[in-house]
């Protein structure tokens, strides 16, 4: 009870926050009443898909210090299992997706438990590694399909077809990833206040204070990477229903993990509201950019010295991302 | 059976012998402060008996168990609270939510863990502070919401690694009060490494000294200055002269 209360207790952002993100959360769910491009469309969706990619990973990377560049494996499996489910036995989305959920968060105790014993940029290294291994070994295993992947066909499955997510119009997707979008930040809200969500911050400001306070630090490591696992399975899952195609080099891709983790530094790590703005920020001017410059300007790969631009600008100018920026002028404001 | 026991507990760091067949016991509601030279291996006492160093040799028992093969957290679930001497705060929580994490370790629910952070802090009169930046404060204040922070787990001993170095003579001095309360009002067992000779010797019921990882004095504070070998090895002759008298 106390955790649902929790859950929807905004009370502690200031008055002008909760304004703007209702009338943001208003826009989202007027925005496909609106006439708009199918672009735009495809674009607002990737965005939520993000935004609770970069949720999941703040958990463990903002909240709790521990900075993952191998979030595309936990895509790759929850991605995978879907699309096997559904091709090969004709289990429905609703049923894969758990499942999904429940084979990502043990790979994660498998590899989490010995990860976690290295720090700084050698887990960070680690988490590369491991995510790739799973991208090789998905690349030449038949039984998902190798390097050639997996196709959902629309033929098969004729939409709309709710219990498999195989739908015609784009506008169906965009309204169910709205909704766990809105579950993720209830879900983020209660994390950040409850006892592991306190328990991590002080891991990332001090492992030994926090043994010292009684926390098995390990553990609580282990068990948060799982929550962020869990969020990333899922939206793998929606991934492979949404997109239908997918394949080893394009769902767990090193691309993908960075993007992740850099969109939550971008927005800001270790705040409710930053994988969101990171994934507002980016998300559009990546598809834009690789529209208008990448496909009419032949500048392929431009996103890719964006992204470069955007790493030196986070550790130069503010770590906590464009989220810090506001909370520095406020406090200089306040003084 | 003593509530703190420490048995001939040995550590070395590869050659360097940190601590030799220290044994010592403490009471129940005991104040006792462990002074000694720099490199004396007081800090490493801390660690070993807290959990972070897994001693060489030597047993410690804790409230009639043995804690010695525990990890530190688990040491601390008993019981054992500690601070440190460097602690360097970055400043991703504020005054309550640091207290509310060593409320966490009794409790799963916020509001009880918020409620019992404000007990503390109130107790210790930090309740101002409350809402800054742990990074925002002073020294003096950052130890004592440090003190706050291993209060709020509840616990039945208190270890206090330096909470005075740095500190002005005023601020020694509310450091001193807040310590004396924890010990007297709140009931906790109390064990103290600190360079401030004032304060030592004047809230200590008993005194332990280190040399080189050696024991080599244990007993009231006013036998303690009187003692030659730690004169020798700490104190010094101008000490003695300027205090003694001082601490009856």
């Amino acid at each position: 009870m106390e955790a649902i209360r929790d859950a929807v207790d905004f009370s502690d952002f200031p008055r002008m926050d909760l304004i703007i993100a209702w009338i943001v959360a208003l826009f989202f769910l007027a925005f496909p009443l609106f006439p708009h491009s199918s672009f735009a469309m495809a674009t607002m969706i990737q965005f939520f898909m993000f935004s609770l990619y970069g949720m999941g990973w703040n958990a463990i990377g903002g909240y709790g210090g521990q900075v993952d560049l191998g979030k595309a494996q936990y895509v790759g499996i929850g991605a995978y299992t879907t699309a096997v489910m559904l091709i090969r036995w004709d289990i429905p989305f609703w049923f894969s997706m758990p499942v999904g959920m429940f084979f990502a968060v043990v790979w994660s105790f498998i590899i989490g438990y010995p990860l976690f014993r290295l720090k700084g940029h050698y887990f960070a290294i680690a988490t590369i590694a491991t995510s790739l291994v799973l991208k090789d070994l998905f690349d030449v295993w038949s039984f998902v399909g190798a390097a050639r992947g997996l196709e959902i066909s629309p033929i098969e499955y004729p939409p709309p077809d709710f219990l498999r997510l195989i739908f015609k119009e784009d506008i169906n997707y965009y309204y169910i990833i709205l909704g766990f979008f809105f579950l993720g930040i209830l879900y983020m809200n209660w994390f950040r206040k409850s006892r592991l969500g306190f328990q991590l911050r002080c891991i990332k400001d001090n492992e030994d204070v926090a043994r010292s306070l009684g926390i098995n630090v390990h553990w609580a490591k282990v068990k948060t990477y799982a929550i962020a696992t869990a969020f990333v399975s899922f939206v793998g899952s929606f991934h492979a229903c949404y997109i239908k195609n997918i394949e080893p080099v394009d769902t767990m891709s090193l691309d993908i993990s960075i993007l992740i983790a850099l969109m939550a530094m971008l927005g800001g790590a270790g705040s409710l509201w930053g994988p969101i703005i990171g994934a507002g920020v980016l998300i559009p001017l990546k598809s834009y950019l690789k529209e208008w410059l990448g496909a009419a300007a032949g500048l392929v790969g431009i996103d890719l010295v964006l992204y470069a631009i955007i790493i030196m600008l986070i550790s130069a100018v503010e770590p906590r991302g464009i989220w810090g920026i506001v909370e520095k002028i406020r406090r200089r404001k306040r003084q | 059976m003593a509530f703190l026991e420490v048995q001939s507990v040995t550590k070395t760091f590869g050659g360097l012998r940190a601590n030799d067949k220290v044994s010592f016991s403490m009471e129940r509601g005991e104040l006792v402060g462990l002074i000694g030279p720099n490199g004396a291996g007081k800090t490493t006492l801390f660690n070993c008996i807290s959990g972070y160093h897994p001693v060489t040799s030597g047993r410690i028992i804790f409230d009639a168990e043995d804690i010695t093969d525990l990890k530190a957290y688990e040491v601390a679930r008993r019981g054992m609270a500690r601070t440190f001497q460097v602690y360097v705060a970055s400043g991703d929580l504020t005054v309550e939510e640091n207290v509310m994490v060593g409320c966490f370790m009794r409790t799963g629910s916020r509001k009880g863990a918020k409620a019992r952070a404000g007990e503390v802090l109130e107790d210790l009169k930090l309740g101002d502070l409350s809402h800054y930046m742990l990074s925002e404060l002073p020294v003096a204040a950052q130890k004592r919401v440090t003190m706050a922070t291993a209060l709020g787990s509840n616990p039945k001993m208190l270890l206090l690694d330096e909470v005075a170095a740095g500190l002005n003579t005023a601020e020694v001095e509310e450091v001193m009060t807040s310590i004396r309360h924890v010990h007297h009002d709140l009931g906790v067992t109390v064990m103290l490494i600190e360079h401030v000779m004032e304060l030592v010797m004047k809230v200590s019921d008993r005194v332990i000294v280190l040399d080189y990882g050696e024991k080599i004095a244990d007993g009231p504070p006013e036998e303690i200055a009187k003692d030659a070998r730690v004169i020798k090895a700490y104190l010094g002759e101008r000490f003695v002269r300027e205090h003694t008298g001082e601490f009856r």
